[in-house]
């Protein structure tokens, strides 16, 4: 408790504050900026830094992380460009309320809920830290199989599109998946004797293709010379009944995110996916999801912050990177001389309270900049489109760029580009496809491990608990909009067998 | 008017993201000039993710040279192929010093074993420079488990499951020769990279893995892994107590090592520039805490004695691998 109070004096001192500020700063600025991601500033970044103290420099990366997910989702309401993967869902209801006027609603929501969610996630995180990260150990290859497979599910339930092409997008995205060297055999697969295309295609690359470029082309098309949105951004603050219909999304998309945070790989997209899959599950109106429902943006928005968050916990506590960013901060730390895992608690106590606080810090300072600094970056949307696409354009190309030095991507991203603006064309949503993509390694890998592990016998993914509970609920989620779909036929001809219906369930 | 003001706004906004965005990317200037090497800033190409022990020796020692030879050495990370896509771009560089990197005796020695022939890259294509630094393969399984040493692997009476980095690594190389050459029944569960591997031994997912001693000694010290064997040609000053493979009686010796590289046909005078940098960096106390903190032993020969190293560890393990009947590319 001693050590957790003296952690916020680390924070207070003058200059960690001004690193806060400036990592928080940075993160809301590259968040915005589609294609520059935090893992790729934090490497710019890092020969800079390692020059500060040590302390203030995690401050402040850590700053960047979770900055950039306030700053993601100001490009995926306004500009249908998801500056981070898991600001991917946020685009659906954020885009949708954005075109009726309400983009700095769908703004203010997403700030408030990224606040909460964060707040909630540090705190569990402060409390919770050394007995999470023990669990999370649990997670092996069947786990993540079994997992990978209930978010292939949830995909085909999102999107506003319709459902039976969300399912083809999908199928595409799992085909996708499988190109590059197969990592267990080493057979090339679809990588026609390229090098280039040996590890596969770049998820970073796709997505922005799809939905970066395709989107721009797509714009430009439709809206040729008009004004993006002609409305006036009105009050970010959120109407009383706004505040309402968000608050259980944001409650929800909190400890959800908190939980699929700490799984070493993905969490905070993980994260953002289910919790909207949620909502829209429990939603008594469905129906508004795509159109612009504010939960649609609140939960996603608030998972991921509570994600990021609680992704802090397997690297400070194991020194197990979760994702690209965290990989980033352990580099850092690495480089600071500071080695991250077990030891970290009881050698550096300082450092461990000082970023975990400095947290607390953190998101107050994005909650204060973020609600006036939206009238700044709403004013983008006034921009026409001949102007903004070729700067969008620019923009995204460096950004593709930067991430593996590569002109190749620039070429696949290009590839990709044009495939998501046809798609749109005759009606596909991209998102399925992205994040089947994303899934469909994830999957493969992790069922070949488990029965490498196995012995070949595929009993072992529901007879180990925490598997056979995610595929339960596998089994559950797919039955389950079948029978309610029954139900509802049922109630609409009154049967005889209502009442039976209903014990059985 | 207000349209214009819109666009004038629009045009600004533009040009302060794109100015952010140039950020990140590097401009070089070359160094063939004429005059004393280095004439302008130089691009380290690194065939790894930020974050692995490949890019922060690249990062370390760019920074070294940087100080002593006064132009920034900036560092590229061109992940892929086992870093066979960086070593494409210094390949194709001019033969100038602009472009150099650090590359991974793997690529060179082992890759070869698990890829295509018109996959592999040859050190011939490139000039060696000197060398870096050696880091070391260390056999560890979870504490939870009753094995002590590779005597104990043999007597565990199942089929065992070992982790490795990834196809075509040290790590699978290491391990493959030690239950195949132990005669130990096993099965081998690739994952991508050491931290997925670590994590699945810290939660008994897999019974051992082979991984870079700099992965694994920090849950090695505090006892949450047991190491069983290292696969140097000694014991390693990091791992003082655990014996290696030969001392157990197998013969298998596989290290991972690095060294700096220009493209074929690099000026003496700028390798030798280089070359008196870098060894000006590893007097630094600076370095020599950094290799002490990840666990690398120093290798730092000139660049024929790392050349004639990556032959021989190339016939060695392309023999062992033929004696044993182990096929790297398939690891199912």
């Amino acid at each position: 408790m001693d050590a957790f109070l003296d952690g916020f004096s680390v924070v207070t001192q003058p200059g960690n504050l001004l690193y806060c500020l400036i990592g928080v700063l940075i993160g809301m600025l590259i968040g915005v900026l589609p294609g520059l991601g935090p893992a790729a500033t934090m490497a710019i970044l890092l020969p800079i830094v390692v020059t500060v103290d040590p302390v203030a420099a995690v401050i402040m990366l850590a700053g960047i992380y979770y900055g950039a997910q306030y700053g993601g989702t100001i490009t995926s309401v306004l500009l249908r460009l998801p500056g981070e993967a898991s600001s991917v869902v946020t685009v659906f209801d954020g885009f949708a309320l954005a075109k009726q006027g309400k983009a700095g609603t769908a703004l203010g929501i997403a700030a408030i809920g990224s606040f909460v969610g964060a707040t909630v996630s540090i705190v569990a995180l402060s409390l919770t830290a050394p007995i999470v990260a023990g669990w999370a150990l649990d997670f092996g290859p069947a786990e993540y199989a079994a997992l990978a497979l209930l978010g292939v599910l949830l995909i085909a339930t999102i999107g506003s599109g319709h459902p039976v092409k969300a399912l083809i997008a999908a199928s595409v995205g799992l085909l996708l998946a499988t190109v590059g060297r197969d990592s267990f055999n080493n057979s090339q697969r679809f990588t026609f004797d390229s090098l280039q295309l040996a590890d596969g295609l770049d998820f970073v690359v796709v997505a922005m293709g799809l939905f970066g470029v395709g989107e721009i082309l797509y714009n430009l098309e439709e809206r040729h010379g008009k004004v993006h949105v002609p409305a006036a951004v009105a009050n970010v603050w959120p109407s009383r009944t706004e505040l309402r219909q968000a608050a259980p999304a944001i409650g929800r998309g909190s400890a959800l995110g908190f939980f699929l945070g700490v799984l070493p790989g993905g969490g905070a997209v993980m994260a953002s996916l289910a919790a909207y899959a949620t909502e829209k599950r429990v939603s008594k109106t469905p129906e508004r999801f795509g159109r612009g429902a504010i939960e649609g943006v609140a939960a996603p928005e608030t998972a991921n912050n509570a994600a990021a968050t609680s992704s802090f916990i397997p690297l400070l506590t194991l020194g197990i990177p979760a994702n690209a960013s965290m990989g980033m901060l352990f580099a850092a730390l690495l480089v600071l001389g500071i080695t991250p895992g077990p030891q970290l608690l009881e050698e550096r106590p300082d450092l461990f309270w000082g970023v975990v606080n400095s947290m607390y810090i953190g998101n107050l300072l994005l909650l204060v900049l973020s609600l006036p600094l939206v009238g700044i970056f709403v004013r983008i949307l006034r921009v026409r489109p001949a102007i903004l696409a070729p700067i969008t354009a620019l923009i995204t190309i460096l950004g593709v760029y930067t991430i593996n030095n590569s002109v190749f991507d620039i070429f696949v991203m290009i590839v990709f580009g044009v495939l998501g603006y046809l798609m749109k064309k005759v009606g596909f949503e991209p998102g399925p496809m992205v994040l089947a993509f994303v899934l469909g390694a994830l999957l493969e890998n992790n069922v070949r491990r488990a029965l490498l592990i196995f012995e070949g016998d595929p009993t072992g993914f529901v007879t180990r608990p925490i598997s056979g509970t995610i595929l339960a609920l596998f089994v559950l989620a797919a039955v389950l909009p079948i029978v309610q779909a029954v139900r509802r036929r049922r109630t609409a001809t009154p049967h005889p067998n209502t009442q039976r219906e209903d014990s059985l369930r | 008017m207000r349209k214009q003001t819109l666009s004038l706004a629009a045009v600004a906004t533009g040009a302060a993201l794109a100015l952010s965005a140039c950020g990140g990317v590097s401009t070089t200037t070359g160094g063939d000039d004429g005059g004393a090497y280095p004439s302008g800033s130089v691009e380290m190409y690194v065939g790894a993710d930020p974050g692995g022990s490949s890019d922060l020796i690249s990062r370390q020692i760019a920074g070294g040279l940087s100080d002593e030879l006064g132009e920034t050495f900036s560092v590229l990370n061109r992940s892929g192929s086992n870093g066979a896509l960086a070593a494409a771009e210094v390949q194709q560089a001019e033969p100038d010093g602009s472009i150099i990197s650090i590359q991974n005796a793997s690529l060179f020695a082992i890759t070869p074993l698990a890829v295509a022939e018109d996959e592999v890259t040859s050190i011939d294509d490139f000039d060696v420079v000197g060398g870096v630094s050696r880091d070391d393969y260390v056999l560890v399984t979870n504490s939870e488990n009753p094995w002590t040493s590779i005597d104990d692997l043999k007597g565990a009476g199942k089929k065992l499951t070992y982790g490795t980095t990834g196809v075509g690594t040290g790590a699978q190389l290491a391990c493959a020769l030690t239950y195949e050459s132990g005669d130990i029944d096993s099965e081998a569960v690739p994952f991508d990279g050491g931290a997925p591997a670590l994590t699945a031994l810290l939660g008994n997912q897999v019974d051992t893995a082979c991984l870079q001693t700099g992965e694994a000694i920090e849950n090695i010290e505090n006892g949450k892994l047991t190491a069983l064997s290292v696969y140097a040609p000694e014991r390693i000053d990091f791992l003082p107590d655990v014996p290696t493979a030969t001392e157990q009686g197998l013969d298998v010796e596989v290290y991972q090592y690095r060294f700096m590289t220009t493209p074929k046909g690099t000026p003496q005078d700028v390798k030798d520039t280089i070359w008196e940098g870098m060894q000006a960096t590893f007097e630094t106390e600076d370095y020599q805490a950094f290799n002490e903190q990840n666990s690398l032993t120093p290798l730092e020969v000139p660049g024929d004695e790392v050349v004639e190293m990556l032959e021989s560890d190339r016939e060695r393990y392309a023999s062992l691998v033929e004696e044993y009947g182990i096929d790297l590319g398939d690891a199912s």
